[in-house]
This record gives structure tokens, sequence and C-alpha cells, in this order.
């Protein structure tokens, strides 16, 4: 029978997704037009500017609309154009979602999140089927209303979410390639390389009857990483004639230059700040985000599984152009911990903080923008609760999985209460 | 913003340290042990190299960003030859003029001409940067030379451009001698003598020696009132020693300059026919301008270059403000008062584009009025043209004819435009700032070289010395690499066009002088430099206590915590053991 569910959840997801692009053609454009779903980086409609530049032979990055990887181009150009024809694109976005639910219905199904080589948590047995975290990826309206404005981070979410599948998996290669993917189009996953090599070191040892030296492979996989990166890169280069397309896309992403408002924290900050410091918190933020990846993956080394996790959840909150779809892959991937749940305390408050955020940022942003009765604090104060939000629930689940450690090392403390010292 | 920071950062150090049951609800036992178990060296190292890691990305990444993105870029400047410059100490411009004295006598009465003349004149020169320098024409072939040269008489003074003058003598036997005829086309001073004086050149007193150093005297003493009045007034007064001008030579020497535009190497000229009705619809300007334009601007090609267009504006009428004419009964003129002038261009209306070339505009605006108000004059003096000061000129064209029933004048032709012509050209000499003597146009162009020459020097001097005070001053300032080149450049062209002027070459000085004070400008106005200029180092702790709050304190207490851990520990093991 879980066959039987899982293509019925599969051929819902795919026809109501269908639907609603047949039955509204232009709830597409609506919404890859709202600033919480489509980012300078990865709206469709600055996809579609690109792609009329690169077929009409001009560089795709001279209209400085443009800021996504170079071999979206080819790929997108093989589609009829959107604008007359668009069941070919929708069809490809669909097929993304249901990979995307795939993937993480694999990860469910290895069991890596809540036993892994070296920890075995008490609440194990606490498990959602790999059914239900799909169902949960694909009908998570975040995901759905990314799908609906085909924005290109929900190719993104597929190569990550595949990297961690083909991880918990102990599959190197494939895994290497989806993480160096995502690298290339969106640079921030690299951080994830580091939770992801440990995963795959757990799962190849635990397969293996000899162990590999670690040393020798951390180097061999950067080695691999680097090289399909670089390759990556490489027939970019060939495909633009240029270099120039890092400034366009690594560079937009590092340095900011669109302050287009998002749900992050970054665009309010760098309007207000005096010009010559700009440079020194450009930085001071990127360090920011990339800071919690050692700590993390030291503290929890035996759940390599819940770092990635917890990092993709805080890239969703100090990335500088997040928008929904970050954020709606990091509550995918919450409920394959749900043996956490029980030890998380403020379910309750991250919930309501993450729906109160949701329906009153549309608001703020129409007051703002339309109306004209509210200004940018208004959204800013709305974005400020909505990373609140997920703030709590980072936080929650970290202090959930520590606990869970703790009752693992010392099974006198369950149900206990606890307090620091 | 501080919230999920902080509660990130402390929580993985917070929470690592659960490691203990709470005292009250020990499993063990209730009554002795309040101590928590000890904690594991495991997990105490665990946590240790948690703290470390966010340390470590702090400090081997984070500092070297502060670093470099923070670091104010200053490129050295050579402040001190900078500041020497705009103190006078080096590059004391002077102007040594070469005068060249032809005379069909033998040479070493020339000599001795020449000699005696000098002498004279050193006496009368009160202005020590400014020295005449009488010399034989090509000394070697005199006699020869001024046979030839007496016959060729447009030629000039040899091959040598560098000669500002050429004293020629020639012997008259009838009227009165010594008298002299300046050329006013070229640079030469015709000197008539009876040969009677040449017997006496040798002493002092000799009548022709003194006649000469006079006449030079006199011509290029505007010369040196001008430059004297630059030097007084651009630079300290230990430049030079500047001999008192008197009162009434330096006001007028003030109203002029206020005047004169200030100098670039292209001006832009334009010339607007403005009617208040449909007539005349057109002029023949280009042929009025190549007639009694071009030569003019041709002569001054040496010191800058001009840029023309020209427009004709129909129904132009007068700004509403402006009062209108009243009709003068004794003049038979309808009249503008003198004291409206100034409101007479209607610049909100009349497409006079502030500037469309590189340089500045010279605006020349004809005025052609009504039938029914014409002939149109200023009150009082009667004149109909006047200038506007680093403006341009306006003139207003009477229509020739003042029968009621004559046809109004649809087309201005060449000779129509003559009168105006010669007002904007008198104009234009002003506005450029060409000295009124002497009588020679040559003559006068090189003084106007000079003049502009020390004028670009004291400026780009000046210019250099206010950089190298803002450096000094505000250490705040980036200063990039372009500026340090700009002002290498402009230094390095200074000192030519002080050698130059030394030299006696006045173009090229000019030319020097010309880029010299451009790269002076470029530098002092280097748009990057003012960014920083008025943030106080007090607004620097607003920007970073934000960040030093939420960040800092959790690394700092969690490092301190561990370190006084530690110390504790070791203490308690030197105790034990």
């Amino acid at each position: 029978m879980p066959k039987y569910d899982k293509a019925l959840v599969f051929g819902a997801a795919a026809a109501v997704r269908l639907f609603l692009f047949t039955a509204f053609p232009s709830l597409p454009n609506l919404l890859a037009g709202r600033v919480e779903v489509s980012t300078p980086v990865t709206s469709f409609k600055r996809l579609q500017e690109g792609l009329f530049l690169y077929t009409h032979n001009v560089s795709p990055y001279d209209g400085g609309v443009y800021h996504q990887a170079p071999l979206l181009l080819p790929l997108f150009s093989l589609l009829p154009n959107p604008s007359y024809y668009p069941l070919a694109t929708n069809i490809l976005f669909v097929l993304v979602d249901l990979l995307s639910a795939s993937a993480l219905a694999q990860i469910a199904d290895s069991g890596q999140a809540a036993v892994t080589r070296l920890f075995k948590s008490s609440r194990k047995e606490l498990r959602w089927t790999s059914t239900a975290v799909a169902a949960g990826f694909l009908f998570n309206p975040f995901t759905f209303i990314t799908c609906l404005s085909r924005s290109t981070s929900a190719l993104n979410n597929l190569f990550i979410l595949t990297a961690m599948a083909k991880a918990c998996q102990g599959a190197s290669i494939t895994s290497l390639f989806a993480l160096s993917f995502a690298s290339y189009l969106s640079m921030h996953p690299i951080i994830l390389f580091p939770p992801l090599l440990v995963l795959l070191y757990d799962v190849r040892t635990s397969k293996s009857k000899s162990p590999a030296n670690p040393a020798v492979f951390a180097a061999i996989h950067t080695t691999i990483l680097t090289g399909m990166i670089g390759a990556l890169l490489g027939v970019s280069v060939l495909l633009t004639g240029s270099w120039d397309f890092v400034a366009s896309t690594y560079g937009v992403r590092l340095l900011l230059p669109d302050l287009t408002p998002n749900v992050g924290l970054w665009w309010y900050f760098f309007i207000e700040m005096f010009d010559s410091f700009r440079e020194f918190f450009l930085g001071v933020f990127w360090l920011h985000v990339a800071s919690y990846m050692p700590g993390l993956t030291i503290r929890l080394r035996k759940q390599p599984l819940f770092v990635a996790t917890t990092l993709t959840g805080i890239f969703a909150i100090f990335i500088p152009y997040p928008s929904i779809a970050d954020a709606g892959l990091y509550l995918s991937l919450i409920p394959l911990f749900s043996h956490l749940f029980p030890l998380m305390r403020y379910t309750f408050l991250a919930l309501s903080n993450t729906m109160y955020a949701s329906f009153l940022g549309p608001a703020f942003y129409h007051l703002w923008i339309y109306a004209g009765s509210g200004n940018a604090n208004f959204f800013y104060a709305i974005t400020l609760v909505w990373n609140l939000g997920l703030s709590i629930i980072v936080g929650d689940s970290l202090y959930a999985a520590l606990r869970d450690e703790l009752e693992v090392e010392r099974p006198e403390l369950r149900d206990k209460e606890v307090t620091r010292i | 913003m501080a919230t999920p920071e902080d509660a990130n950062a402390s929580l993985k150090t917070e929470v690592s340290e659960i490691a203990s049951v709470h005292p009250n609800q020990s499993p063990k036992s209730g009554v002795s042990s309040a101590k928590p178990p000890q904690e594991s060296t495991r997990s105490l190292w665990l946590r240790r190299t948690v703290i470390l890691s966010f340390w470590a990305v702090a400090v081997l990444l984070g500092l070297p960003v502060w670093w470099k993105t923070t670091a104010i870029y200053r490129s050295d400047l050579p402040l001190q030859a900078m500041s020497d410059w705009a103190e006078g100490k080096i590059g004391k411009p002077v102007f040594p003029l070469r005068i060249a004295v032809e005379a069909p006598i033998l040479p070493q009465d020339t000599h001795s001409l020449i000699q005696t003349t000098q002498h004279v004149l050193d006496d009368l020169n009160e202005f020590s940067a400014h020295q005449l320098r009488l010399m034989p024409v090509d000394p070697p072939l005199t006699a020869n030379a001024s046979q030839h040269v007496v016959v060729d008489g447009t030629r000039n003074s040899g091959d040598d451009k560098d000669t500002t003058l050429l004293i020629r003598l020639i012997p008259v036997e009838t009227g009165e001698t010594p008298r002299s005829y300046l050329q006013p086309y070229s640079p030469t001073l015709h000197v008539y003598y009876s040969p009677s004086h040449i017997s006496s050149v040798s002493s002092t007193a000799s009548p022709l020696a003194a006649f000469i150093a006079r006449e030079l005297h006199d011509i290029f003493a505007e010369e040196q009132a001008q430059l004297a009045y630059l030097l007084s007034t651009t630079s300290g007064e230990h430049i030079a020693k500047v001999h008192s001008l008197p009162q009434e030579t330096a006001a007028e020497l003030q109203r002029r300059s206020t005047r004169v535009l200030k100098y670039a190497p292209t001006y832009h000229l334009t010339f607007s026919l403005f009617t208040p009705t449909s007539t005349p619809s057109a002029w023949d300007i280009e042929a009025a301008l190549r007639q009694y334009m071009a030569p003019l601007l041709e002569s001054f090609s040496a010191i800058s270059n001009f840029t023309i267009d020209t427009q004709v504006q129909l129904y132009a009428t007068l700004s509403p403000s402006f009062p209108p004419p009243e009709y003068d009964e004794n003049a038979k003129a309808w009249t503008l008062r003198n004291e409206d002038l100034s409101g007479f261009i209607n610049a909100a209306e009349w497409p006079l584009s502030p500037s469309i070339a590189d340089g500045p505009t010279v605006n020349f605006a004809l005025y052609v009025p009504e039938q029914s108000q014409s002939p149109l004059l200023v009150k009082d003096s009667g004149a109909s043209s006047w200038l506007v000061p680093q403006w341009g000129g306006v003139a207003i064209l009477n229509p020739p004819s003042t029968e009621q029933d004559a046809a109004p004048l649809s087309a201005l032709s060449k000779e129509a435009l003559a009168p105006a012509m010669q007002t904007f050209s008198n104009q234009l000499i002003s506005l450029l700032g060409l000295p009124q003597t002497p009588a020679s146009l040559p003559l006068r162009l090189s003084t106007l070289t000079r003049v502009r020459a020390a004028s670009l020097v004291f400026s780009a001097s000046s210019t250099l010395g206010a950089l190298a005070q803002v450096y000094q001053k505000l250490p705040s300032i980036p200063v990039p690499d372009t500026v340090a080149k700009s002002v290498d450049l402009a230094l390095q062209h200074l000192q030519q066009a002080c050698d130059e002027l030394r030299e006696g070459r006045f173009q090229g000085a000019l030319e020097h002088a010309r880029i010299a004070d451009g790269e002076a400008e470029k530098a002092f106005f280097e748009r990057s430099m003012v960014g920083q200029v008025y943030f106080p180092d007090e607004h620097k702790v607003a920007v970073y206590l934000p960040l030093l709050g939420p960040i800092a304190v959790p690394l700092l207490m969690a490092a301190l915590k561990e370190i006084k851990n530690e110390v504790a520990a070791f203490k308690a093991r030197r105790a034990a053991s």
C-alpha cells in the first residue's frame, strides 16, 4: 500500500499544480512579481529577460537585469517561449518539485535523521513515513507558491535536496555533483559541504568493512567538488565567452547592489548604511552566515544531516536575497526530525509567528507600496517577525537535538527538567 | 536582529553545558550531592572547540575583512613641494622680454647704443620680475641682414619667435627726430632718428637712448601693471617685491578683472538674433562672422580656441517684469534706463544654453526691436550695446530706415551686421582680457599670453597648496593614486612652465601652465576624496556598537568563562598535588 500512497500524493500534487497553472494563467506572473517570492537572483521574469538577450546573441548580463547562472539559459532556451506556450515550462517546474519531493522521501527512507553511525536517538521510533514527509514538502504552501511563480530557487532546492539524499545513501559522486550544481546556481550552498562530507563519511564507513582515512576521504571529496564547480564555471565561460558573468551573478550576491525589498534582513540595513562602511558590513554579514557552519558541525558531529538542515534554516534567515522558497525548504526538512518534536518547547509560538508573518507580510507590503499609508518600516518590521519565527524554530530544534543527545548519553535524565549551571 | 543572532550564537555554548542535573532533582541522593557531577573531558573539549571555531572565524576572517575594508588608502603626495609652490618659495615667475634692435649702423655702435639704452631702461624699471633685454638682431650678419630686412618690411625679426619686439632704427633727414611709430599689425617699433644722434650713443645722456628707453617703458607699462597686480592679489607678498601700484591703476585693473572670463583653452561663442516680431527672420551671419570675427579669432588662436554656433529666435519678448522702454522726445528715440539693463536678457525664456561644449560659453545677443519702438537706445549715454561681465555682450540693432511705411526688414545682410559685429569684437576682446595698450595687436596678444601664463601658474600653485593643506588637515579622507598622479603631472608642468618663462618662450609656458592648472584642479576635485570628510570619529562608535554588542558579548563571555574554569582547575590540581 505505501507505494500506492506515494503515487497518490505525487499525482495529486502534480495535478493541483497543473490545474492552477491552467485555470489561472495570470497567477504565475502575479506571483513572480511578488518580492516575497521572487528575488533579483531567482526571478523568472529576469530569467526571461536574460533568455531573450541570449537568444538574440547579446550577452545576457548586458542589461544589468539578469543575475542568474549562465547554464540556465541553454536549458530554458530549449523550451518554447513561456509567454505563448507556458505548458512546457510549467511541467518542468512541476517535475522539479516532484523530483525534490522524491529526494526528500529518499532522505526519510534512509533514516539518517534519527539513526546515524555514532548516534541513535532515544525516540527513533517516532518517525514520519517518507510519503508523509514528501507530502509535507509538496503541499507546503511556500513550495507551492515557489513552483507557481516558477522561481529558479526551486531548482536550487532540488539540487540541495538531491545532494542530501545521495549523501544519505553514500553516493559520493552524485551527491557532490548535486552540491556543486547548487553552489554553482546560488553560491551559498557550498557552506553545506562540511556537514555533507561528514554525512558521506559516516554512511560510507558504516557500509564498508574497512573505514577510510578521514583526511584522505576529505581531500578526495574536496578535490572532486572543486573540479566539478571548476568544470561548471568553465562551461559557463565557454557559453558566454568571458568571465564577466561572475560579477553579475556571484558579484551581485556578494555585494548586494540591488536593494529590492525581500523577506531577508539585508536590504533595509544596507539602505541605511554609511557608504564607507558598506564593504565592511557586507563582509560581516557574509561571515555571520558562514560562521555557524564550523561550530555546528563540530558540536553536532554525530548528526550531520541535522547540521545540514539547520544550515538551510540559517540560509533562509541570513542570506542576502532570501525568499519563501528557502524557508519552504527548511520547513519541509524539519519533519525528518519528528523524533525531536516532543522535545521542542516553542512549537506553538513558532507556528503562530510564521503564520502571522505570512499573512501580514503581503498586507504590509501593500500598505507601503500601493496604498501609501505605511512606510518601509512596516514591511521591514514584519520581515523581522518572520525571521524571528524562523530563528525560534532553528534555536528550538537545536535545543531539542542537544537534549536528545544528552538523553542518549544519560538515559536516567529522560523526561526530567534540566537546567544550566 | 539582535535576537536571532544572540539566541543562536549563545545557544550552542549554553546548551552544551546542560550536562548536569538540577541539584534539587538529583536522582542519587537528596542528602549531600549539591554538587553537580563532573563534566566529562570529552564534552569539555567539545565545547572548547566550538568556542574556538567561532573565535577562529572572527579572528582569522573577520579581522582581515575589517582591516581591508575600513583601511583608508592614502597615496603619498609631495606635500613639501606643493606648499612650496603655493608659498612661492620655488618657481618665481620672471618675464625676460627680448627686444631686438636693428640699426643700419656699425655693429659696435649698435652695441654701445644697446648698452646705454639698457642702462637707462634698468633705471626706469621698478618691477624686478619683468625685464626688457635689448639685443642686436642676428649679431654675425648685422650689416647685410639689416639691408635685407629693410627691404622685406613684413619680416618678423629673423626666425626668432621668442623676440617680443623688434626696434628698427631708420635714419631720416627731415621731420622731428627722434620719433617713433608702432606697427599696428606686427610687433615692430620704427624709430626715426637723424644721423647726428649716433655720434653720441656711448654717453648716458644720449637723447636717442633715452628716447628708446622711455618709449619701451611706456609700451610695457600696462603689462607691468597687470603682472604686478596679479602678483599682489594671488600670492604672498614675499614672492616678489611688488612695486606699489597707483591707487587708480589698481582699481581699474580690479574692475577689468571682474569682467574677464576665467581662462579656458576653448571658448564657445553663441551668436543669437532675438526679435520680438517675425522679422528679421534671416541674417547673413556666416559671411559676417567670416569677415569680421574670423581674423580676430585667428589671432587669438595661440591662446585659446573658439567654437561658434548661431541661432535666430523670433517672437522673443522681453521679460514681463522688465520695464518697457520709454519714448524720449529730445532724442527722438525709445530709451532703456541704465539700471534696468541687467534684466534685459530674458533668461527664463530665451534659449541661451549655459554650456553645450567643453569650455565656457560666451553669449552675444543681437536684439532687433519692433518697428514701432525703434530706435531703441540706452538712456543718457545713447549707446546701443553693453557688456555683461563674464557672460557676453548685448547689442541692439536698430533697423536703418525709420520711415513709418517702410517694409520691415526680412533679412539682415552682412553689411547691416557690420556695426554689431564690430561691437561684439570689442566686447570679446575685453571679455578675454586683452590689454588696451599698446597700439600693436601682436604686442597686446603676447602680453595676454604672459598674463594668462602667470595667472595659470599662480592658480595651479594655490590649488596644489590647498590640496596639501586638505591632505594634512583631514587624515580621514582617502586619497587615490590618480590624485598623486595628477599632482606629479601638475608639479612637472609647473616647473616646465616656469622654465619656459625664464627662457622667454611664453607660448610654451602657457601650454605647460594650462596643463598644470588642469591637472591641479582634477586632483583637488577628485570625487572619491570628499565622501568621508564629514564623518567624525564619534560616529564610528554608533556604527560599530550594534555589531559589537550582539556578536562580541557572547564570544567574549564564553571565552572568559572557559579561561576562568581552566585557571580554577589548574589551581585545584596544583593544590592537590
